[in-house]
Formats: C-alpha cells, sequence, structure tokens
C-alpha cells in the first residue's frame, strides 16, 4: 500500500495530538492501581499527569507525607445548596454589604463537587463601587475552616481590615463574623479572597472581583461592553478533586497546578457579541500557580490598564501574560464574524524529552454575529491614548528611579527529607531552568513536595535575615527601592508573583533595562535568574506583608512582615 | 539521539567556517561606554547569558570571545512572550579579541537548532558590539565574517568566527540514562 505524502502529514499531525490529549487520564499506564472511588475522597491518589512521560523507578507508590484533606470528606453533596453565577453588587458610598463564605455544590462536565463560594456564587460577586466610596462589609464564616477576607489591591486607611490573620486580625471561625471597612482610592480591578489556606479555599472558589469606576467618563476610552474575565484552573481526576494536604499544602515546589481550566468559574464560557464590537476584559488571575499568555485568537488587544492604575501609554500586544493576583484591563477589537477561541498559549516543557512543546488549552469562545454593532468604537480602538493623568503623579516619582536600593532581596529555596529520587533528579534536571514554570512538567515530585518539607525564603541580602523574621519599618510617603533578585542557583528555582499589601508600586527596571511605559502594580512577576527594581510608595500606615501569591509558596514561607509609620 | 544531532549541528558550523577564509587587521576596540549601564542599575541575568566560542578557524579571531546578553524584549508584563508562548527576548552581542581587516565586518545571527531558520541580528559595530530581538526558546548564536561592501542576506556567506547556543540548548532527553536506563532512546524517537 502507498501512503501518500498528505496521509503521512496527517499521521504525524494527529500522534502528538493523541499522546498529549491523555494527560488526564488515570495511572493504568504506570501499574497504579488506583482503588474504585464515587465522588471525593480521602484516599492519596496520584494526580493525572501525561501519560506518555515514564514514571521515576520507585515513585510509584510514594504519597505525600501529609494526610490527604478535603473540607467535605463524606458529606453528601446534595446537602449543599447548588452555586449560581456571580452577580454585580453596585454598592454605594456609606453603605453595609453582608458577604458569607459557604460550601457550595458545583457541577463541572459530569462531576458533582463540594466546593466553596461567597454568597452562594462563582465567583463570588463583583463589588462594583465609586471611587473615593467607603464601603462596610459584614463578612460572615460558614465554612469548615478558619479564615479571613484579603481586599486584594486596595490601599486601605486602616491595616487592621487587611484580612491577614496574626498581623491585621484574628482568624474568623467557622461561625463567627468581622466587619471590614474598607475604602477604595484607587480606580480599576481588584480581588477578594481568603489570606488562610489559600491553597483549599481561594483554590475551591473563594475569590470575587471589586471594580472601582472612575470619578470621570472620559477616564478610559469607550467601549460596547465589559466583562469581568477571572481565569482559573482546578485538579480534577475522574474521581473528583484531588485531596489537599491536611497540615501543609502538597505542590509546594511549583504549586498546584490544575488540569481543568476555568474562566469565570465554569469550563465553557462563552460570550456572544456583534462583529465590529470592542469589549473590554477585566482579568484576574486567581489561580494559585498557574501564569496565562491569553490570546484571544488573533484579535487585536490593547493594553489598557493593569492593578492599581491606567499604563502611561496604551499599547497592542498578541497576548496577555497574567501571573497569579495579577490584574489587566485589556480592550479586544472582534472585527470579523466567526466563532474565536480563547486560549491558553504557552510552550511547555517535557523535561523528560528534554524538549519545548506547544500547550495551548481552550479558555473560552466568543461567537461573533455578522449583525454589525449599533455604535462602532473601532476608531478609539485604533487610538493609543497616552494617559497625562498617570505620567503626572508619576513624576515625583522619577527623581527616585536611578537610587541605590534601599533593600536587596533574594528569593529562594530549602528542601529537607524529600525524597531521595526527588533530590537526585532534580539536581540532574536542574542544569537548565526556565525563566517562567507554565505547566506543572514534573506532577509527581511536585505533588510530593509539601510544605513541610520545602521552605521558600525571601532573604534579605544585607541582614541575611529571612522571611518572617526580616521587620522593615520605614515612614508614611517613603518612596523606597527593594531590589529582588530570583536567584537560579537553588535546588528549584521558580517564577515568583510577589505582591505587596496596602501600598502601591512602580516596576522601574529589569535586568538593567528600564521600564519605558509605567504603570502603578501591586503584584509584578520575578522571573527566574532575573533582578527585579520596585519603586514603592509608602502611602499607608500599618502593619503590612508582602509576599509570593504561589499559593503553596506562601504557605511554605515566602513572606515578610513591614511597618509603615506616620510620619512625625 | 539529541547530543548527536547537537554536534551535527556544529559539525555543519564549523564547515560553513572553513569555507572563507580570513586575515587579521586591525585592533580590538574598548566597549563603548554610552552603552553600559549606569552603576546602580542591575545586570542582564548571567544565568541565561550565552557564551560565544571561537571556532579557532578564522585568523584574528582564533582567540576570539564574547557574550550574548539576553534580556526580555520589551513588554507591558515584563516577561515577553509571543502569542505562540515563546519567550521574546532582547539579545546583545558583544565580542572582544578580534582582528579584522580592512573591508571585514562581523554579523551576528541567530538560528534554529535545526539551522532552518535564521534571523540576523546586526552587524558588529566598531566596538564589536550589536543588539535585537529573538523570539524562540532555543536557539544558536553565530557571529559570521562578512565583506562590509555587502548587504547581510537571509544566511550567513562568511566563515564562522564564534558560536554559543541558549542557555536552554543544555536540556537534555532522559531516555537511557540514569533512573531511566530502561527507557530505549528509540521509543521516544532518539536514534
Amino acid at each position: 500500500m502507498i501512503i501518500r505524502p498528505p496521509i503521512i502529514a496527517l499521521i504525524l499531525f494527529l500522534v502528538p495530538s493523541i499522546v498529549w490529549a491523555q494527560d488526564h487520564d488515570t495511572h493504568a499506564g504506570h501499574n497504579m492501581d488506583m482503588p474504585a472511588m464515587v465522588g471525593d475522597s480521602l484516599v492519596w491518589r496520584m494526580p493525572p499527569m501525561d501519560m506518555s512521560m515514564p514514571m521515576l523507578p520507585g515513585m510509584e507508590s510514594s504519597v505525600p507525607v501529609t494526610r490527604a484533606f478535603l473540607p467535605a470528606a463524606g458529606m453528601d453533596p446534595m446537602q449543599f445548596p447548588e452555586a449560581r453565577p456571580f452577580e454585580v453588587m453596585n454598592v454605594a458610598d456609606g453603605e453595609t454589604i453582608h458577604l458569607e463564605a459557604g460550601l457550595v455544590r458545583r457541577t463541572l462536565g459530569n462531576q458533582t463537587l463540594v466546593m466553596m463560594g461567597y454568597n452562594g456564587q462563582y465567583p463570588g460577586p463583583v463589588l462594583r463601587v465609586q471611587k473615593d466610596a467607603r464601603v462596610n462589609v459584614h463578612f460572615v464564616n460558614n465554612i469548615t475552616m478558619p479564615t479571613t477576607v484579603h481586599w486584594h489591591g486596595l490601599r486601605l486607611d486602616d491595616y487592621r481590615f487587611d484580612g491577614i490573620p496574626g498581623i491585621s486580625q484574628a482568624p474568623v471561625e467557622t461561625g463567627e463574623s468581622f466587619l471590614y471597612e474598607l475604602n477604595f482610592p484607587d480606580a480599576g480591578l481588584y480581588w477578594y479572597h481568603p489570606h488562610m489556606r489559600e491553597d483549599v479555599q481561594q483554590d475551591l472558589g473563594l475569590y470575587g472581583n471589586m471594580l472601582v469606576d472612575p470619578l470621570t467618563d472620559d477616564y478610559y476610552a469607550p467601549v460596547n461592553r465589559e466583562v469581568t474575565f477571572v481565569l482559573d484552573d482546578l485538579l480534577l481526576d475522574a474521581n473528583g478533586i484531588i485531596p489537599y494536604g491536611e497540615s501543609a499544602p502538597t505542590h509546594a515546589l511549583m504549586g498546584r497546578f490544575g488540569n481543568v481550566m476555568l474562566v469565570n468559574g465554569v469550563t465553557n464560557y462563552s460570550l456572544d457579541v456583534s462583529e465590529g464590537e470592542v469589549v473590554r476584559f477585566y482579568m484576574t488571575n486567581v489561580a494559585n500557580s498557574r501564569t496565562f499568555n491569553v490570546v484571544f485568537g488573533g484579535a487585536p488587544i490593547k493594553i489598557v490598564a493593569s492593578d492599581v492604575s491606567k499604563y502611561e501609554r496604551e499599547q497592542t500586544s498578541g497576548s496577555v501574560v497574567i501571573a497569579p493576583a495579577e490584574r489587566y484591563i485589556v480592550d479586544v477589537l472582534f472585527e470579523e464574524a466567526g466563532v474565536i477561541e480563547v486560549t491558553n498559549s504557552v510552550q511547555a516543557i517535557d523535561h523528560f524529552r528534554g524538549i519545548f512543546y506547544p500547550y495551548v488549552k481552550s479558555l473560552a469562545t466568543v461567537n461573533v454575529s455578522e449583525s454589525p454593532v449599533g455604535e462602532s468604537h473601532a476608531e478609539a480602538f485604533q487610538t493609543l491614548r497616552t494617559n497625562d493623568d498617570v505620567i503626572d503623579d508619576i513624576d515625583r516619582f522619577r527623581p527616585f528611579f536611578d537610587k541605590a536600593p534601599d533593600h536587596e532581596l533574594e528569593l529562594t529555596v530549602r528542601v529537607n527529607d524529600l525524597p531521595l529520587s526527588i533530590m537526585r533528579m532534580m539536581e540532574i534536571d536542574t542544569l537548565y531552568v526556565p525563566p517562567m514554570e507554565w505547566n506543572d512538567a514534573m506532577p509527581m515530585m511536585n505533588w510530593l513536595s509539601t510544605g513541610e518539607q520545602v521552605e521558600w525564603i525571601l532573604r534579605d541580602v544585607n541582614t541575611g535575615l529571612e522571611s518572617m523574621d526580616i521587620d522593615w519599618t520605614f515612614q508614611k510617603d517613603d518612596v523606597v527601592k527593594i531590589r529582588l533578585f530570583n536567584t537560579p542557583k537553588s535546588f528549584h528555582p521558580m517564577n515568583h508573583p510577589f505582591h505587596i499589601h496596602g501600598q502601591r508600586f512602580l516596576v522601574t527596571n529589569i535586568d538593567g533595562v528600564e521600564n519605558p511605559n509605567l504603570v502603578w502594580k501591586d503584584t509584578a512577576i520575578i522571573p527566574v535568574g532575573s533582578t527585579v527594581d520596585l519603586l514603592v510608595d509608602m502611602s499607608n500606615p500599618g502593619k503590612w506583608m508582602a509576599h509570593c501569591h504561589i499559593a503553596e509558596h506562601l504557605h511554605a514561607g515566602m513572606m515578610l512582615g513591614f511597618e509603615v509609620t506616620e510620619a512625625p | 539521539m539529541r547530543t548527536f544531532q547537537f554536534f551535527l549541528v556544529l559539525a555543519v558550523l564549523l564547515v560553513t567556517g572553513l569555507t572563507i577564509p580570513a586575515t587579521p587587521a586591525s585592533a580590538t576596540l574598548p566597549a563603548d561606554p554610552t552603552c553600559m549601564a549606569p552603576d546602580n542599575d542591575p545586570d542582564p541575568p548571567v544565568y541565561y547569558a550565552i557564551d560565544l566560542v571561537t571556532t579557532r578557524k578564522v585568523p584574528g579571531a582564533r582567540l576570539a570571545t564574547g557574550t550574548g546578553n539576553v534580556t526580555f524584549a520589551h513588554s507591558p508584563f515584563g516577561v515577553a512572550l509571543t502569542p505562540e508562548g515563546e519567550y521574546a527576548y532582547s539579545l546583545a552581542i558583544s565580542m572582544e579579541k578580534v582582528r579584522l581587516k580592512e573591508g571585514q565586518v562581523l554579523d551576528a545571527w541567530v538560528t534554529t537548532p535545526s539551522l532552518d531558520q535564521v534571523v540576523h541580528i546586526g552587524r558588529l559595530n566598531a566596538s564589536l558590539a550589536t543588539s535585537g530581538n529573538v523570539a524562540w526558546n532555543k536557539f544558536l548564536v553565530v557571529i559570521s565574517l562578512e565583506d562590509a561592501d555587502s548587504e547581510p542576506g537571509a544566511r550567513w556567506t562568511g566563515p564562522i568566527v564564534a558560536r554559543g547556543m541558549s542557555r536552554s540548548g543544555l536540556m537534555h532527553t532522559m531516555a537511557g540514562h540514569g533512573p531511566f536506563q530502561t527507557e530505549p532512546c528509540s521509543v521516544y524517537g532518539y536514534r
């Protein structure tokens, strides 16, 4: 039989697809016989992984050193209310709203799961407020674990409402409540989430947006539609959610990457728009560890704003790179009718074969109808605005750009008591470490590493103090340069989304290259091997913290505290 | 085997480099101070710097050394990525210990490990430096000796003075090695 070249090409195209499509399968190929289980189970079971990747010898029977944990293990999912899609709460200045964390029932695909939700919604309700508003939140904890609420990115007047257990408040125990007093000094997109066992609570659905409207109508360019776009992932197999660690998180080396992508809490998010429509996406990454590279099927993207402000100048981009806890406000023009697949498009690493390979996952669908949009904002979209208000605001900080760093941090890791096979494998495999980890390329080794064996470290280069032993003090209105170096020489280097509470900062310099287009941030990526300068506006007195926003890294120690005192 | 492919690539480069002879001439110039970062600025990542190693085949460049400094191309996100997920880098090339004859110049190129795509980074200036962009995760850097009167073409035509590989070139297959001794390389597409 003669196989024609097109057929050979088709086979070559299909074979890798078949191989990579197996990454959600069970583990017959790894000689692991999984017990028959229905629903959530507290039996450790190996995380889903690429079936074409051979198992490291001796690992088949290994499990994490901590016990398996699921908040609703053994409970009938039907006893919990079915979660409903999020609602937008328009909250007026001076108003008090009710927010309740609880267990909810979710259906993802053909699986019924017990997850968590604020006010029974996925994601939690969008709190839409006017800039400079003051709002009270009466929070009630009805999950089975202590929790708090952190209002990510808000420069709160009073640190006691920042939600940090042990620093700003006591944990809110099950059945208890807490009154948060919030203020919203900056327009833009923010989010709220727990600050206790985020690796569990946030992963199971405790997150929601806050959208702070500007005071002027022309703050942003006009668009036809605004949507929130919350990116997440969840680690599932055929038996439900892979359990968490009870006393400490699993996945402490790389963070817990999910294998199921979620947008606004669902796996099949879709949006219907008209041809020529300009849509403003308010994007938030709430994943534990995954950094996304979001592509809108080739539709043009305009980058408008990030965490705490607009950019000095709008600019175009082919994709949106968004790390955990970051936010981006982007406008997308849908010029032609058709179905557009929104994807996470990265190059993953196959450590076994030593290669990069395309790793593209569908996130959402945009259906562009042939009926033209009523009012076209295409011209405004094509115009890249210069934001003089942002430039003017930043101007008073420019004299500080060239100052020597006030503090220098080295980001590193220390491990102990990991299985010998992991230790040896990691040493062999770290001849090359990438600047970013885009997926869990070593699921078994990552899963086996817990917060009891892995300690992620922020080391003060000048004092040698580490993480929570660091005790920096600043005065209100200090302008502080913090230089972070993510050393590539540690046991397992990895990128870190670094978050500073209660303040705002500029990323002024990366690896000696000045940033030509600034934006106020509260979270920034620190890639492996890179040196990043943050210029922090210490605008808010109080006791705050800074940490890596990979949930498992935070719980493995990668945090520090600092205080901002009132100016004399 | 990847190792075999790597050496095959190097062999091709070396053979190509032998095709056009060159003769020594002018002395190496000092680095351009305007290109140097202020003292307070951090340096490019040492870890990802690319050593440019002489082929020792070109007269006047047998002792040549060089570096390719890799930083992220400008991006609103800090980390620059293409829509396909490849890193977008700025590549700053600098060479030392090269003596050029009148009418000779050095060109910097990047190419994929399989040499199927080539991009001209730039022509080295009097300080033996140039810079450009590359959007591949794994690539080779090639410094070739060219005729100053001819514009760079689709790929180098002169002998190769030095070459190097991105840090990612250190990735290798585990098949057949160490704990994976029982995994035959051929099963994974390697010969």
